[in-house]
């Protein structure tokens, strides 16, 4: 059988940092082919490659028997390969049908929309997914994001596409939706649709893959069957270390009660959470997507307040209801999404770092430019960010640099307690070992560290003691000499089983 | 900031050359009773524009000044006039009004999460009804004699106005600038989100400015009914529009986060000598406008070429 | 969880349902234009008078027609704020021509072509000169209004021909404005939901990054949707400009904002890819309908502004607190 998409020898990079390197993949009618590695492996440079997002520097790009040094978007769609992305490109006033057809509507002998073929064909599009329950008429803003990814799908097969490239599909997702993926992803590999498939969760990948294939830093490590690989053999593959080594953390000193949560809830995202945060003490938070951990940190944090439950600091009852509130407490967050909720971009460095604790270089109204130089640039040589000064502009950094300009504002503040929400996605593997050894040298100090991850290897080489979350529940705690991929992972998953069963 | 300035400095080079023409053309223009004429007209529009910078760079727009001030001037009339009010008495209570219908805005759109461009659409028809439902069309006059030197006066050889115009422009400079409130202004325009998320008060800072930008209004109302002598209730309309004009022209940015006082006034500057100008060299005033608009739409074409991303 | 994914069976929802989530601010206004005609009629049963009738809808329908036009830009994601001077402008035009001699038919139609090419001007600076659509329309505000003024020196032009007074023609008893705003409202809300070409400008506002990715040409269709704008400007201009006996050299105070609030009433968001061109005309008929029935109800004309201005704000209002419900239950 020939493959359907081949690449050969593909090479690319970014302003002449190499993120792919000499890169062969290729996807066969009616298989999974999983795409595994950790951020900054060169994921997302090669879908968008095949995508024909990216132009590669080097290599061939097969479509059928057509050999090409590069493909547009539009030939891409023409050769039958559609992406469904991690952010969805819907247009959320427009009905299901439209978005479904936008840009090839069938049309009547008149030149106008054919409404009515347009909706059956949506119809018909949504049923052989599996989703007979989705209203073709009603708006895509109104739908929840699972029901909006079948809409990404319908969009896709309703181009007949015959390789489907999906980004982290079920990073959003509840676990009944993720079920619900799974099922439509076997229907279309059964009608010999080719899916290449990106995902960090190994169940998934064991689950549905036929095939996996390994990328560390730009590099193809390998192509396995999947009866050929264990998830230990997978995670040695994509680390290329054991994971112990990969966290230099110091031994910790563990001090007094910092922080005390009791019976925290906000709404239905967090449900009565209550544990104990120390000085010295690194706490990992992990969990699935939508378990709760990001909104347990937003309401510590006061930006979605408490609606019950009562937080303690150093034995004193607090109220926090706003980011302003929980600084003056000592509490800093270094949010999940830097370039909306951490940075100003188009400000610099020295502006964004002394943004939290502008207080501090003003005689009560005028700022004090000098001082706020001088710390931007202290903090530019500590953090060891790469930058020509201070005066330079956020937004020309790396993702790296620009996550220890974050934290370089928060630390400004000098907090007793430090909220880090994926201190490292999306970071090269320099900066992110820097960043590492960053929180251990800061716990060492005494600050109290909360560190929520996706990365399951980061939480267990970084933590002290592990939370972990499900539904907004608090599921379990483990501490660090119990916590291994098997007992988090089960502790995240049992709790889904649990609850299935129920 | 160097980057910042780039914009100021065409805008500088602009306004240095339309003098030397204009000067050119007629004996008139440079002499020190036509400049300060001059000053003396552009006052009215030029505070609101001070404040509408703050607004802009927010990534906000006030359309309801115009009305704001033809309320308060109406409202200045009646105080006084219908309610037996000693004048300063009215004129403080106009400012308070003024203020507030500032204040409605920022509550609109801070609480209810109103695009400002909405929101002060809707208050700028309520308060220009309001102004009218009160003042049924008539107008007020008689106002004693010393009100007058507020908009017809002369302090130390300089119009009135001019010095307060002068005071307003300059604390909002140092405020803009150099303070924490400046700073806040420029981040909430550039990333709301990061700002809330760093501390910032940004609802808190957003509702102050609109409450500002109600406050000039009112004073510009002030000003004017002393200017013209009398009280009707469509004066100011169209203001927003003339004090957009100026805060765009001075390179701030519609889309927030740029923009500086300095700017604003040169645009401000520039805009009342191309009117002065021109008329002087014989130009009917509505040809002026024509080059105004002109203007406009060239500066920030040339600045978008300056700087491809023009749009950040 | 959202409701659409509880029901196990196959949720098909009524035509009516359908048709009141699809339509629902237009549904709203029309509601609120006939309890505003049951109630005025009931104080004063002169209101329902065919005659009166004719004059509340006629003596607006130029605005109604105008934004049709405002809606299709404000959907494409972009605001006109020189409509207004456009319009006097145009009307100046057309009189002109109809007292030089030309053909009536020529005084009628030249204005939709001046308009449409003024507006290609502004497309073309928005589209591909990359200027705010409100800073290039502000400037061109402007330009128009003092142009205006400064060529005809504010003289109004008499004299006109009789045969020109287009919107002072019956037909069945109902004037010839009513009828063209009619059949304007109908063709745009075919064109709107039917053609590719109105879609795109759905999805363009909505979101401009994936209608690029959809292959859609953005910049071509932003100067084409302001020519189209500009020519249905000139639609509404002949309406405006052939209603009287004279034609002045100024608009009514305010005519664009007018018009920008006849569509955002009408459910067209101010952020752009939603709204549709029904709603913007039944809003410009519920203008005129409180205007009138507060005349007839002997409320002063002087508080008719403060009335109106109320309305919008309680009418965003409520449009506001449903959109974040809804996102609300979005990101469940």
């Amino acid at each position: 059988m020939t493959a359907l998409v081949k690449l050969e020898g593909l090479s690319k990079s970014f302003a002449g940092i190499r993120v792919l390197k000499d890169v062969d993949f290729d996807v066969q009618p009616g298989e999974v082919h999983a795409l595994l590695g950790e951020n900054g492996a060169g994921k997302s440079t090669l879908i968008k490659i095949i995508a024909g997002v990216h132009a590669p520097d080097g290599g061939v790009i097969r479509i059928g028997n057509e050999e090409l040094k590069a493909i547009t978007p539009h030939e891409a769609a023409k050769g039958g390969i559609a992406t469904v992305y991690q952010e969805l490109l819907l247009f959320p006033e427009l009905t299901v049908a439209e978005n479904v057809f936008l840009g090839h509507a069938p049309k009547t002998r008149l030149r106008t929309l054919d409404w009515s073929q347009m909706r059956r064909r949506a119809r018909q599009l949504l049923d052989s997914l599996d989703s007979p329950d989705l209203d073709v008429d009603v708006k895509v803003g109104t739908l929840s994001v699972a029901n909006r990814q079948r809409v990404e799908i319908a969009k896709a097969l309703s181009q007949d596409a015959k390789v489907l490239i999906m980004d982290e599909p079920t990073a959003a997702l509840a676990d009944a939706d993720v079920r619900r993926l799974m099922t439509v992803i076997k229907r279309l590999r059964e009608r010999g649709v080719g899916i290449i498939y990106v995902s960090h969760k190994l169940p998934e990948i064991f689950e549905l893959a036929d095939r996996v294939t390994v990328l560390r830093d730009g590099a193809l490590i390998g192509t396995r069957a999947i009866g050929d690989v264990t998830e230990q053999s997978l995670v040695a593959m994509m680390v290329g270390r054991e994971i112990g080594q990969l966290f230099p953390k110091p031994e910790p000193q563990v001090g007094e009660t910092l922080l005390k949560v009791s019976n925290l809830s906000f709404g239905d995202r967090v449900r009565d959470i209550s544990f104990e945060l120390k000085r010295g003490e690194i706490l990992g938070v992990a969990g699935l997507v939508g378990s709760g951990r990001t909104e347990l940190a937003l309401t510590i944090f006061g930006i979605t307040p408490a609606t019950s439950g009562t937080i303690e600091i150093e034995g004193r009852a607090v109220t926090i209801s706003t980011p302003k509130q929980a600084r003056n407490l000592g509490i800093a967050y270094v949010p999940e999404d830097r370039g909306l909720q951490g940075l100003v971009k188009p400000m610099t460095i020295g502006q964004n770092i002394s943004m939290a604790a502008l207080h501090r270089i003003t005689n009560g109204i005028f700022i004090n430019f000098k001082a706020e130089a001088q710390r931007a640039a202290d903090a530019i040589s500590q953090l060891g960010i790469r930058a020509r000064g201070p005066e330079q502009v956020v937004g020309q950094l790396s993702g790296g640099n620009q996550q220890k300009v974050v934290l370089g504002k928060w630390l400004e503040t000098e907090p007793r307690i430090l909220i880090m929400d994926e201190p490292t996605r999306g970071i090269d593997v320099g900066a992110k070992a820097e960043i590492h050894a960053l929180m251990g040298r800061l716990a060492q100090k005494g600050m109290a560290i909360l560190m929520i991850s996706s990365e399951l290897p980061e939480v267990l080489g970084m933590s002290d003691r592990v939370l972990v979350l499900h539904g907004g529940r608090l599921v379990t705690t483990i501490d660090r000499a119990h916590a291994n991929p098997e007992s988090v992972g089960a502790a995240m998953t049992r709790a889904t089983l649990a609850q299935e069963a129920a | 900031m160097r980057k910042l300035l780039r914009h100021e400095t065409i805008l500088a080079v602009l306004v240095v050359l339309a003098l030397i023409v204009l000067a050119s053309q007629s004996d008139k223009f440079f002499t020190l009773d036509n400049i300060l004429n001059q000053g003396r007209l552009m006052t009215e529009v030029g505070l609101i524009a001070v404040i509408m910078t703050f607004v802009i760079v927010t990534g906000g727009i006030d359309l309801s000044v115009g009305s704001i001030l033809g309320l308060v001037a109406i409202l200045i009339g009646v105080f006084w006039k219908n309610m037996g009010l000693p004048l300063p008495m009215a004129i403080g209570l106009g400012l308070v009004v003024g203020t507030f219908a500032g204040f409605i805005n920022g509550i609109i759109i801070t609480r209810f999460r109103v695009p400002p461009l909405i929101a002060t659409l809707g208050t700028l028809a309520l308060y220009r009804g309001i102004a009218e439902g009160i003042s049924e069309a008539r107008s007020v006059r008689g106002y004693p004699d010393w009100f007058f030197v507020l908009g017809q006066g002369q302090v130390l050889g300089v119009p009135t106005q001019l010095w307060l115009f002068g005071i307003v422009a300059v604390i909002a400079a140092i405020v803009l600038g150099y303070t924490t409130w400046g700073r806040a202004t420029y981040a909430i325009g550039s990333n709301e989100t990061a700002a809330r998320f760093s501390g910032l008060r940004v609802d808190w800072i957003k509702i102050a400015i609109y409450s500002s930008s109600g406050f000039a209004a009112a004073l510009a109302a002030a000003i004017f009914v002393s200017r013209v002598s009398t009280t009707r209730s469509d004066m100011g309309a169209g203001v927003e529009l003339d004090a957009i004009t100026a805060v765009v022209l001075g390179g701030t940015s519609i889309f927030g986060g740029r923009g500086t006082i300095v700017g604003t006034v040169l645009g401000l500057i520039l805009i009342q000598a191309l009117k002065n100008g021109l008329s002087l060299a014989g130009v009917k005033s509505d040809g002026t406008i024509v080059l105004i608009g002109a203007v406009l739409i060239l500066t920030i074409l040339i600045s978008n070429l300056f700087h491809r991303n023009g749009n950040r | 969880m959202t409701a659409e994914d509880a029901p196990p069976f196959r949720a098909r929802r009524s035509g009516l349902a359908r048709l009141f989530s699809a339509y629902g601010q237009e549904i709203v206004i029309a509601c609120a234009i006939l309890v505003l005609f049951a109630v005025v009629s009931t104080i004063n049963p002169r209101f329902l008078g065919a005659n009166n009738l004719n004059t509340i809808v006629s003596g607006n329908a130029y605005i109604a027609v105008a934004a049709i036009g405002m809606s299709m830009i404000i959907i494409t994601g972009h605001i006109d704020v020189s409509v207004g001077a456009l319009i006097g402008v145009l009307a100046t035009i057309s009189g002109t021509l109809a007292v030089s001699g030309y053909p009536i038919w020529f005084a009628w139609i030249a204005p939709v072509f001046v308009g449409m090419a003024v507006n290609a001007v502004v497309g073309v600076l928005v589209a591909y000169g990359r200027i705010p659509s409100i800073v290039v329309t502000l400037g061109m505000l402007s330009i128009l209004r003092g142009g205006l003024v400064s060529v005809t020196g504010g003289a109004w032009i008499n004299n006109l021909p009789p045969e020109y007074q287009l919107a002072q023609q019956r037909l069945f008893d109902i004037p010839a404005p009513v009828w063209f705003m009619i059949l304007f409202t109908v063709l745009a809300a075919l064109w709107m939901r039917h053609s590719a070409f109105g879609r795109s400008l759905y999805a363009i506002g909505g979101n401009a990054e994936a209608a690029r990715a959809a292959g859609i040409p953005i910049e071509r269709r932003t100067v084409q949707v302001f020519m189209i704008h500009g020519a249905i400007a000139g639609l509404a201009t002949v309406l405006f400009a052939t209603q009287l006996k004279i034609i002045q050299s100024t608009v009514p105070p305010n005519l664009e904002l007018t018009i920008i609030t006849a569509s955002v009433i009408g459910g067209v968001s101010i952020l752009g890819g939603t709204g549709t061109v029904i709603g913007s005309t039944l809003a410009a008929i519920l203008f005129s309908t409180i205007g009138a029935a507060m005349i007839f109800i002997n409320v002063s004309p002087y508080w008719l502004r403060a009335v109106i201005g109320l309305l919008i704000l309680i009418t965003v209002l409520v449009d506001m607190a449903r959109r974040n419900r809804e996102m609300r239950m979005a990101r469940r």
